[in-house]
């Protein structure tokens, strides 16, 4: 059996790096060497297919917020046309429902949250909704104003959704001063309560 | 304090070429590739993974953002599925199928072992299964999952797309027992 022989080139990498790498190679005893080439060769392969490794870590604590949050990850697909037959069944039961969550997980958020809960609810939202286009969160003077684009959002999911914001805006201390829901599309303005 | 000086470190010249046409493809200098695929390692083993494991489990982050998934609070989930299961079951069941089916063939595309991504995934993105397991022997396949806290539609819905994901990787069921928050299913190649 003959060994075709790897030619090996060298490259500067930043000393910190290469030195925490080295234990790590000496703890699992094996080579820099070889680690360093696993570690490009995955970082390689990934983009070929499309992924970029870097962007997906940065996504890696919406997974951890979500679960804390109590939200799970489904094909958008299938809860639209779930929530289509929710809300042609039962309406009313279908809002109070989405309502209900949107106090719950505010009320979570100001328990949990003890700098700025609506600022970290707006994080959240914004982050869980990485399927909706466009999410303009805009606060000023005890107002706030929101406005989704969504164009595959069905007008009853759009009524749902808007209902759930609609919930944790009235436990954050806001009432809906104007409300546009159509095929596609949410604007919501609301106000402080206390104005 | 973050050292700037600069080490050498040996690297197969096949992957230098390769890393040269990625970093060139993005837009940025080798040297910042090097760094931050470095540094993505490291930040991957402080989480508690291997380079290899937390490779595929970002990529399984990011296949099922592309596949269309989506956040929704689970109590939502159980309600819609409530009430969908009430008045369309049948259809409701076909569509949880058909999407396990794409996820599976996917899958299949994307990864060199699409069940164990498959696996990454539900236990990554399914807090709420307690429980899921794979064993592989031969060309069969044992699938199983339990959950406390699964209803008993949630629990169907989930058969059927986990059947999907396995029919759409090219397995057949050979069993299948289920009742609520428990799935048992073999499949055969």
């Amino acid at each position: 059996m003959t060994l075709k022989a790897i030619k090996r080139k060298t490259l500067f990498a930043r000393e910190d790096l290469v030195n925490r790498l080295l234990s790590i190679a000496k703890e699992q005893g094996r080579s820099l060497y070889g680690l360093v080439n696993e570690i490009f060769e995955l970082v390689i392969r990934a983009e070929d297919q499309g992924v970029n490794l870097q962007k997906a870590f940065e996504e890696r604590w919406i997974l951890k917020k979500a679960r804390k949050d109590g939200f799970i990850l489904v094909p958008e697909g299938l809860w639209y046309e779930m929530a289509e037959i929710a809300y042609q069944n039962s309406k009313d039961k279908a809002l109070k429902r989405w309502f209900e969550t949107g106090v719950w997980l505010a009320k979570r958020y100001m328990e949990v949250e003890s700098e700025e809960p609506l600022e970290a609810f707006k994080r959240s939202l914004k982050a869980y909704s990485w399927n909706i286009a466009e999410m303009v969160i805009e606060e000023e003077n005890e107002k706030i104003s929101i406005r989704i684009i969504s164009p595959r959002m069905p007008e009853t999911y759009a009524n749902l959704y808007s209902t759930f914001i609609e919930g944790a805006l009235n436990t954050f201390g806001y009432k809906i001063a104007k409300k546009e829901v159509s095929f596609g599309n949410i604007r919501i303005e609301a106000v402080g309560k206390e104005n | 304090m973050i050292s700037k000086s600069k080490k050498l470190v040996y690297v197969s010249e096949d992957l230098i070429n390769e890393a040269i046409e990625v970093a060139r493809r993005d837009g940025k200098s080798l040297g910042a590739f090097v760094e931050e695929s470095l540094k993505l390692a490291l930040s991957a083993r402080r989480t508690g993974y291997n380079p290899k494991e937390a490779s595929d489990l970002l990529k399984v982050i990011r296949v099922n953002r592309t596949l269309g998934g989506a956040y929704i609070p689970m109590d939502i989930l159980n309600h819609l599925f409530k009430a969908a299961y009430k008045n369309k079951p049948k259809k409701i069941g076909e569509k949880w199928y058909e999407s396990g089916m794409l996820h599976g063939k996917y899958l299949k595309e994307k990864f060199e072992d699409p069940i164990q991504a498959f696996k990454t995934f539900l236990e990554v993105a399914r807090w709420d299964l307690n429980e899921v397991e794979v064993q592989k022997d031969g060309d069969t396949i044992k699938f199983r999952c339990f959950s406390t806290i699964l209803t008993e539609e949630g629990t169907d819905m989930l058969l059927k797309y986990v059947e999907g994901v396995f029919h759409g990787i090219g397995y057949k069921t050979i069993r299948n027992d289920h009742m609520k928050g428990m799935i048992i299913l073999e499949f055969k190649h």
